[in-house]
């Protein structure tokens, strides 16, 4: 689930970083399991990202969550999954490009495949016809590129806007926003009002979709942060093992299959 | 003779251990897969089923105290503290444990209606039986939610439930011990919040 934002936004808000950095106070040395807990959060900068929570917090409590429940109030589910749709396929460019340099050729064909039948069979991504045709959506980003080339992932930050991440997801992110051919399709007044809207529009439907569930974690947990902070990085942990496990075929289910001996390699064409 | 057959014996005994123990791995896994099928099945029936919420909300409480280690998932997620913490202390905390879990749990009940549910394999993880099941509610795609379940303590329990790869076990506990580090390590703050966690109406 996220958010896009503009990559200038994305770019003060790393300055702002580090500007504020504020190291957390390291455990006593000789209580082991104190220290442990400390490795397992991997939080080292915790006041300074604290701080972000709370900003983020707040522009979510005043402006993001009543636009998105405005939103939900507004619009029917079904207009509303149309357009998380439309949103899914312009984006699917940069999910192919991060499967091609993950090295992951079945995904990739997947991804390729998914954009081509969604934008025309599904008239400009509106409907998800490539899901049912076996060709199912996967998560794929720049954060993902950067782990799966064995960078490893940093301290866990908590970003304005981009809210829980790391140093090597922000940094995908920055690579998806310059791999993005919407990026670079002219810089007309429509344009960059199209692309406005489409971040605008991201940000309240990424938001809308996952309502429920941070109502109940807010009160829920006696400690949000350290919820939201443990929730974001089991998730993509697991994203990532997905990724790394995933060898989907290329040929959808209805297609016929060739009959490969169990333990040979089907011939090339 | 004696020597040769003594060794032939204890080679073969040697030998079939792991068969046997395979098979009664197969044995467990199977078990626990019908466990969650059949849980499975209560819950979507008590969901989806007639009947006023707060019988729904009964019903469901009982499936959790049938079918989760609540004590064994209290003790987990209070992780170093737990053995920190007085006898008397770790027994309220159990208490509010379970009250704040099932008050969790019964709260969701609304978000769920229309739920299906189906059960995948069970394979052994950490000392336990992780199950694979696909949730899915109306106008979602299928969740994927992992069961863990101990056949340690007598017949197979819940210890933790894994929902598109974030445990809610470990979730909780990091709630828990952030809460703890920001409050002195002091369990006895823990107690007083999660009993107000309690008390709140659902």
């Amino acid at each position: 689930m996220r958010v896009s934002v503009c990559p200038s936004l994305f770019a003060a808000a790393v300055t702002a970083m580090l500007v504020l950095a504020g190291c957390a106070a390291k455990p006593n040395p000789s209580d082991a399991d104190a220290v442990a807990d400390y490795n397992e959060a991997n939080d080292p900068l915790e006041p300074t990202n604290r701080v972000f929570y709370a900003i983020n917090n707040g522009l979510d409590t005043v402006l993001v969550r009543p636009l998105a429940v405005a939103y939900r109030y507004a619009v029917p589910q079904v207009v509303r999954d149309h357009t998380h749709n439309v949103l899914d396929n312009i984006g699917a460019p940069v999910t192919l490009f991060d499967d091609i340099l993950q090295a992951k050729p079945r995904r990739a064909g997947d991804s390729l495949m998914r954009f081509v039948v969604n934008s025309t069979f599904g008239v400009a991504g509106v409907f998800d016809v490539a899901t049912g045709w076996g060709w199912p959506e996967h998560d794929s980003d720049g954060g993902m590129t950067l782990a799966m080339w064995g960078l490893p992932e940093g301290p866990f930050l908590f970003l304005p806007v981009l809210g829980p991440t790391n140093p090597r997801d922000a940094a995908g992110f920055g690579g998806d926003v310059a791999l993005d051919p919407t990026t670079w399709i002219g810089r007309g007044t429509i344009v960059t009002a199209l692309s406005y809207t489409r971040y605008g529009l991201s940000a309240v439907d990424a938001r809308e979709r996952v309502l429920d569930d941070i109502d109940k974690i807010k009160a829920q947990a006696l400690d949000p942060y350290a919820t939201f902070r443990s929730l974001a990085r089991q998730h993509r942990k697991s994203q990532l093992e997905d990724a790394s496990q995933d060898e989907p075929h290329t040929i959808p289910a209805w297609f016929p299959q060739r009959a490969v001996p169990s333990g040979s390699t089907p011939p090339s064409q | 003779m004696l020597t040769r057959r003594v060794l032939f014996t204890t080679a073969l005994g040697v030998a079939s251990v792991p068969l046997f123990a395979a098979a009664g791995h197969a044995d467990a896994n199977d078990q626990a897969a019908s466990f969650i099928a059949k849980l499975g099945k209560d819950l979507v029936d008590i969901v989806n089923g007639p009947g006023a919420l707060k019988d729904k909300q009964s019903a469901l409480a009982q499936i959790v105290d049938r079918d989760v280690d609540i004590s064994a998932v209290a003790q987990f997620c209070l992780g170093r503290f737990w053995r920190t913490a007085t006898p008397d202390q770790q027994r309220e905390y159990t208490e509010l444990f379970h009250r704040v879990l099932v008050n969790n749990i019964t709260s969701k009940i609304g978000d769920y209606q229309g739920v299906t549910f189906a059960v995948g394999r069970g394979v052994p993880r950490e000392d336990a039986i992780a199950v694979t099941s696909s949730v899915t509610r109306p106008n979602n795609p299928p969740n994927r939610v992992d069961w863990l379940v101990s056949m340690a303590g007598g017949g197979p329990k819940i210890i933790d439930v894994i929902a598109e790869g974030t445990s809610l076990r470990l979730t909780q506990r990091s709630d828990y011990a952030s809460f703890l580090s920001r409050n002195n390590n002091n369990v006895a703050v823990l107690i007083d919040a999660m009993r107000k966690q309690a008390d709140q109406p659902g």
